[in-house]
């Protein structure tokens, strides 16, 4: 009898230990609230710092309110928040890249923050409008704006007695520059260096505001409809071919993919381009690499410059208690104030969506490319199955680009795999 | 394999004898210093497993919670190009990696298996890429295979041969993970091939000499019959985990180019983890399992054939 029981206090034992770590204590004192802040840095990262700088003057002048952090680096971070949602452990308030808000809102984890939006002035603050969704709802509330722009290189251009970019440029303009910049120095008949960079995996500064400046769309109806496969898609993927090919102005898909991950946003800080689009974090490599740049607008295609922009926003979990939501809206309305926001613009990573500070806090030879891009820009299609259905398109379109399926078809089968994605999630169920 | 023990000509284990006349204190005993592992298998093995079942026919997207929507997971699974496309590059990645690794770990047993100095210094060499994780790996890898800079094309030059792009020709993705994969784990199998080479008694070879068998002939009749045993283990842990494979690619490749490096394990994980499928991803999940089933049980059938336990 004694020996079961011991057996018995075994297992009980156990179990609990086993339990006790699940639980995750949310308790405090009366009167506080605890608000678990998540977002994504690398460790040491001079985001993380002032990141957590701020947070301290945050909870410094709301003693109610507790903050735990939890950072962790882009990719990590994303992964772990989708198992801490399904275990109903996700951060009440958290950094979303913006092309993941619909993502997160289609599937009931986020807040709806558009009642609270209205008690701010919208006019402040950029990209709020580019948060709407279909419905006019918000669910991320602006934190960073990222636009592509054409960065050049001053020194290459002086080098090669070549004008400068100008807003009036035109894609011919860009393609006549790029062929002069151009160098192979030791004539073994490839370049070492170009004059742009076309085809980039990161297809935000590579071919969709092309397609779109050549007049094109990706996708419309809300964000619904994919209407990629037109002839001017492919007038614009066939530009890109012909800067790689034919022309040979810019690396060619293979070349860039072989200089390693992450590289193709180095290629221009590394003076292996003189031109290339880029959103204004691609500032910071070009800065501390020593690089005599100027940003232009992107040019101009037969259909406009196709600027796009991504909001990088706050998002608030629809878990969260009605305290933790309102402490969450206090973080964000303090993040967008004045003195954090020219804290966070002091990195040099987003464009600040506090448009007073914008003004006053970029460095004013490139804030008028960046303010006047973002005016213009469009989201970039985002959806509720954004990541998928943009990666079947950049499947395709990459095959095109490398020469290993031809324009046309790789349009319409992007077309056709895209828009199966988004119907299937379309069918699954009104939101 | 408990299935196979219970096939007819085969000689069934006695039956423990029955447990009621012991003592229930020993029984007591048994549960609580076995409970460790029982809860460890209830909770981390047995549960998840059931749960990826029922989650396989839910519609289940991490944060609301699962819909049963029956087979259609599985519908969609089996009428999905993508999905026969990844398994057909797991097939064409096993059937390139599993003989190509299996002979040379086991000419390299062979060859390490002498009285030479220096020969741990040889053996720890072969060992060492099995113990570098998979991203150093892709570093090295990148050394000798980037169509710009990497080693091979330079040889390839010297020999007169055109440039390659390896892993970012779709042509060539697959052969180069599998030649990076083989250099990776071949010291492994390595090992069990010496530990094998071992065990077959010297006697032997000493009596085939006397007879006057050729090196071929010891090789076919004593060395390849000796190491059976082992070529079957090697075999089946091999097949195994490269249907499972996923860290190679997701760390070298990530699937690309187009998709033409996408194994199904990846083809999952994205489904699950990025694209809030997760009964999607569970279907998968049972599909690859019940194809490595298979393929375990084909392969445990047939080793009666040509596996001679000494």
């Amino acid at each position: 009898m004694r020996l079961r029981m011991l057996a018995t206090a075994a297992v009980a034992v156990l179990t609990v230990a086993a339990t006790a770590s699940c639980g995750g204590g949310t308790g405090g004192e009366p009167g506080t609230v605890t608000l678990r802040l998540g977002f994504y840095a690398a460790a040491g990262d001079p985001a993380d710092t002032t990141m957590r700088k701020l947070v301290k003057e945050f909870t410094a002048a709301n003693p109610s309110i507790k903050v735990e952090l939890e950072v962790a680096p882009y990719v990590q971070f994303f992964q772990k928040l989708r198992t801490q949602i399904a275990g109903g452990q996700a951060p009440q308030v958290w950094l979303s890249d913006g092309v993941l808000v619909q993502e997160f809102a289609a599937r009931g984890a986020l807040a709806d923050l558009s009642e609270r939006v209205k008690t701010l002035d919208a006019a402040d603050y950029h990209g709020l409008e580019l948060n709407r969704d279909a419905k006019g709802r918000i669910f991320g509330f602006p934190q960073g704006a990222q636009t592509p722009v054409l960065f050049y290189n001053k020194k290459m251009f002086a080098e090669a007695g070549v004008d400068e970019p100008t807003a009036e440029w035109t894609y011919d303009d860009l393609a006549a520059a790029a062929k002069k910049l151009t160098k192979d120095t030791n004539g073994d008949g490839k370049p070492e260096t170009y004059g742009f960079r076309a085809y980039s995996p990161g297809f935000t500064e590579s071919w969709w505001p092309i397609i779109k400046a050549f007049g094109g769309d990706i996708v419309t109806d809300e964000n619904r409809k994919v209407v990629i496969d037109s002839p001017r898609s492919k007038a614009a993927l066939d530009w890109m071919l012909a800067a790689m090919g034919k022309e040979k102005f810019a690396p060619d898909v293979v070349a860039t993919e072989s200089m390693g991950k992450g590289a193709v946003h180095q290629m221009f800080a590394t003076g292996r381009v003189a031109m290339s689009y880029g959103i204004y974090a691609r500032s910071l490599p070009a800065l501390s690499a020593g690089v005599d740049f100027g940003v232009a607008p992107l040019p101009k295609g037969p259909a406009g410059r196709g600027n796009v922009a991504i909001v990088n926003s706050w998002v608030v979990s629809k878990a969260a208690s009605p305290e933790q939501a309102d402490a969450a809206w206090k973080w964000i309305t303090f993040f967008s104030g004045d003195g954090p926001q020219r804290a966070w613009a002091e990195l040099g990573e987003a464009i600040p969506i506090n448009k007073q500070v914008a003004e006053s806090a970029l460095p004013a030879e490139r804030r008028r490319a960046f303010l006047d891009s973002l005016a213009e820009a469009d989201d970039l299609g985002t959806n509720a199955v954004w990541s998928e259905y943009t990666e079947a398109l950049a499947k395709r379109i990459n095959q095109a680009l490398s020469g290993a399926m031809p324009v046309a078809q790789a349009l319409t089968t992007a077309q056709q795999e895209a828009q199966q994605i988004i119907d299937r999630f379309q069918a699954s169920g009104p939101r | 394999m408990t299935l196979l023990t219970r096939k007819p000509g085969r000689v069934a284990v006695a039956p423990p004898a029955p447990l009621r006349g012991r003592r229930t204190g020993e029984r007591a005993w048994a549960l609580a210093f076995a409970s460790p592992y029982l809860l460890h298998l209830v909770a981390l093995t047995a549960w998840p497993v059931l749960a990826s079942l029922y989650f396989s026919l839910t519609e289940y997207n991490l944060i609301t919670s699962p819909r049963f929507v029956g087979l259609d997971n599985f519908a969609r699974l089996f009428a999905d190009e993508v999905f026969w496309r990844t398994l057909g590059n797991t097939a064409y990645f096993a059937v390139l990696f599993v003989p190509a690794q299996t002979i040379l770990a086991l000419l390299l047993a062979i060859a390490l298996n002498q009285r030479l100095r220096a020969m741990a210094l040889f053996r720890a060499a072969y060992f060492v890429p099995v113990v570098s994780s998979w991203v150093v790996v892709a570093y090295v890898a990148d050394a000798v295979f980037n169509p710009q800079f990497g080693i091979a094309n330079q040889v390839l030059g010297w020999l007169g041969l055109p440039a390659q792009d390896w892993l970012q020709d779709p042509a060539l993705v697959i052969p180069t993970l599998a030649a990076v994969a083989v250099w990776k784990g071949v010291g492994y199998m390595m090992v069990l091939f010496l530990a094998g080479l071992q065990a077959i008694p010297e006697d032997r070879y000493e009596a085939a000499k006397i007879d006057g068998a050729s090196a071929w002939n010891r090789f076919r009749y004593i060395t390849l019959p000796g190491v059976s045993g082992t070529t079957f283990l090697v075999l089946v842990l091999t097949s195994i985990t490269t249907l499972q494979s996923f860290e190679q690619v997701f760390v070298m490749t990530n699937g690309e180019p187009h998709g033409a490096s996408e194994v199904t394990v990846l083809y999952l994980y994205r489904h699950g983890f990025q694209f809030f499928q997760m009964g999607y991803a569970s279907a998968v999940a049972w599909v690859l399992f019940v194809l490595v089933l298979a393929l375990t049980l084909v392969q445990f059938r047939l080793q009666r054939r040509w596996v001679h336990y000494a």
